[in-house]
């Protein structure tokens, strides 16, 4: 094993997400705030502690560490770190968390997201003044989500592949949304559907994007050994990897396969553990190719072969690697990979009612984007 | 009717990019250190961090990597193109750029294609660069 790592000695002993669905409906003066207070709360119930044990607070997201600070009273705060306003800071987060613990900055750190998007109408894909770095703007070019499709292109050049081959995805997710009651989507979705679905940036259509909404995702880390006098079984973190990716066109030109490989490396291979020890996978599905790419590049599928791999069931519950369960950024709700974490929590916990993957023991997180980022979380046994 | 759409906001990194576009000529960021070809038009080397930058005038040819066909009113002014092309074109320098092709049906549209430089004058004082299929194939593989 690698002196890096410090797989099994910390772990996620308390988490809390919003009632996504409910909160589906505007209201203007719902705040971040009020949404991360609930979920603190709501942690710290999940993992039986006393607020006053909190001492370390790490924000993701477009949360920031002082107003919810103050909402919750938390006073006796040794270690904080609050991150970009940017989705994919998520395991990153988690990483930091973890090391604070097991150098004993922190005992018990509380992490969060919280976003009001949806209430606040957040217009994502293009900001008013700026013409970006390649000056993509002032030939019409705005979003990540019209990055990944043409990325998608060059895939389908490559690799060939079709649109309906893709919308597996976007199906599986919806399936596995109508399972989890929070879920914000729960319309049975056809491949039909889906592609009658309108283009966003063709040959992507609506159901390969992400939502907008609102909601707040807490947990609370700390040492496995603190863990194991807590109210439940402790989800152990195996540990965390990034690779950047610093490119200004956004999009990996070869699909990410240096930065899943580096992060499989970092990530799995000190533990001995291989894709077949995953049970499933909880991952960041901004846009529907992103997860194919991540699905090549950790070695799931083979190269350019992924749109076959994904075909009849095999990322759904019952088949052979059920993918978002709870029906991630797509069907769930879009809280930039803390709802993934969460739901791989409660998935290690066999918590996951419905939705429950048998004998889950490992479940792996990744990311993909400008800053790739992984996580791998296990069971307690 | 005024042009509407955005434009850029040249600064002391890319002036000089969008002065030479302006008279129609594609000319690119050179390290006079270690001869690194970069884009976008940073006023130092990627490669060796170097200050000492020169322009030269560049192939103006390159090949589609990728193309998305826009079919939402993201920004301004391209409401009315909808559904228009983006491509992010791979020069002959390998340096990547986004731009619009322009006269190639969007079914015709596809990675791999070999494109050229076309010179738009959008306004008094801007010209975009945009790419149209190019009209014999890239030099890339002559010498």
């Amino acid at each position: 094993m690698s002196d890096r790592s410090f797989a099994g000695r910390t772990a996620i002993v308390g988490i809390a997400t919003s009632d996504f669905r409910a909160l589906y409906g505007r209201d203007p003066e719902r705040t971040r705030e009020e949404l991360a207070t609930h979920a603190i709360r709501g942690a710290l119930e999940d993992a039986g502690l006393e607020k006053s044990r909190i001492d370390g607070l790490v924000t993701g997201g477009t949360s920031h560490y002082e107003p919810i600070a103050y909402r919750a009273g938390l006073t006796d705060v040794r270690f904080v770190a609050d991150y970009p306003s940017a989705g994919r800071m998520c395991a990153v987060a988690l990483m930091h968390a973890a090391m604070a613990v097991e150098h004993s900055l922190a005992n018990y750190v509380v992490l969060f997201n919280s976003v009001c998007f949806r209430s606040q109408q957040n217009r994502f894909g293009y900001s008013s003044g700026s013409t970006g770095l390649m000056y993509e703007s002032v030939y019409g070019m705005a979003s990540p989500g019209a990055q990944y499709s043409m990325a998608f292109t060059r895939y389908q050049h490559l690799y060939g592949g079709s649109e309906a081959q893709l919308g597996a995805f976007a199906l599986a997710f919806r399936k596995h949304a109508r399972l989890n009651p929070v879920a914000i989507m729960q319309d049975e979705l056809t491949l039909d559907d889906y592609l009658a679905a309108r283009y966003i940036a063709r040959p992507l259509r609506l159901f390969d994007y992400c939502l907008v909404n609102d909601g707040a995702v807490a947990y609370i880390v700390t040492s496995a050994e603190r863990a194991r006098d807590l109210r439940h079984k402790p989800v152990l973190i195996g540990g965390t990897a990034e690779r950047a990716n610093f490119r200004e066109w956004y999009v990996d030109l070869e699909f990410w396969a240096d930065a899943c490989g580096s992060m499989k490396r970092d990530l799995l291979d000190p533990l001995g553990v291989t894709t077949a020890d995953i049970d499933c996978l909880q991952v960041y599905d901004n846009f529907s190719p992103s997860v194919l790419w991540g699905l090549e590049g950790f070695g799931f599928a083979p190269r350019g072969e992924g749109l076959d791999w994904i075909q009849d069931g095999r990322i759904e519950l019952g088949g052979e690697l059920p993918v978002n369960t709870s029906g991630g950024l797509i069907s769930e709700a879009y809280l930039q990979g803390w709802n993934q974490h969460a739901e791989a929590v409660r998935q290690l916990r066999g918590e996951a009612g419905a939705r429950q993957v048998p004998d889950c023991k490992r479940v792996l997180y990744w990311c993909l984007s400008a800053l790739p980022n992984a996580s791998l979380l296990y069971a307690d046994d | 009717m005024a042009y509407d759409k955005p434009l850029p906001v040249p600064t002391r990194e890319d002036r000089p990019f969008w002065e030479a576009a302006r008279e129609h000529r594609f000319v690119l960021p050179r390290c006079r250190e270690c001869g690194h070809v970069w884009f976008p038009p940073y006023e130092s080397c990627q490669r060796c961090l170097s200050f000492e930058r020169e322009w030269f005038e560049a192939s103006e040819r390159g090949v589609v990597w990728g193309y998305t066909l826009m079919q939402q009113p993201y920004v301004p002014g391209y409401r009315d193109e909808l559904p228009y092309n983006v491509v992010l074109v791979e020069l002959e320098e390998g340096p990547m750029v986004y731009s619009n092709l322009v006269g190639v049906p969007d079914d015709e549209i596809r990675p791999g294609l070999a494109v050229e430089a076309v010179f738009e004058d959008v306004t008094e004082e801007f010209t975009l660069i945009r790419f149209r299929r190019a009209e014999e194939p890239s030099g890339r593989d002559r010498t």
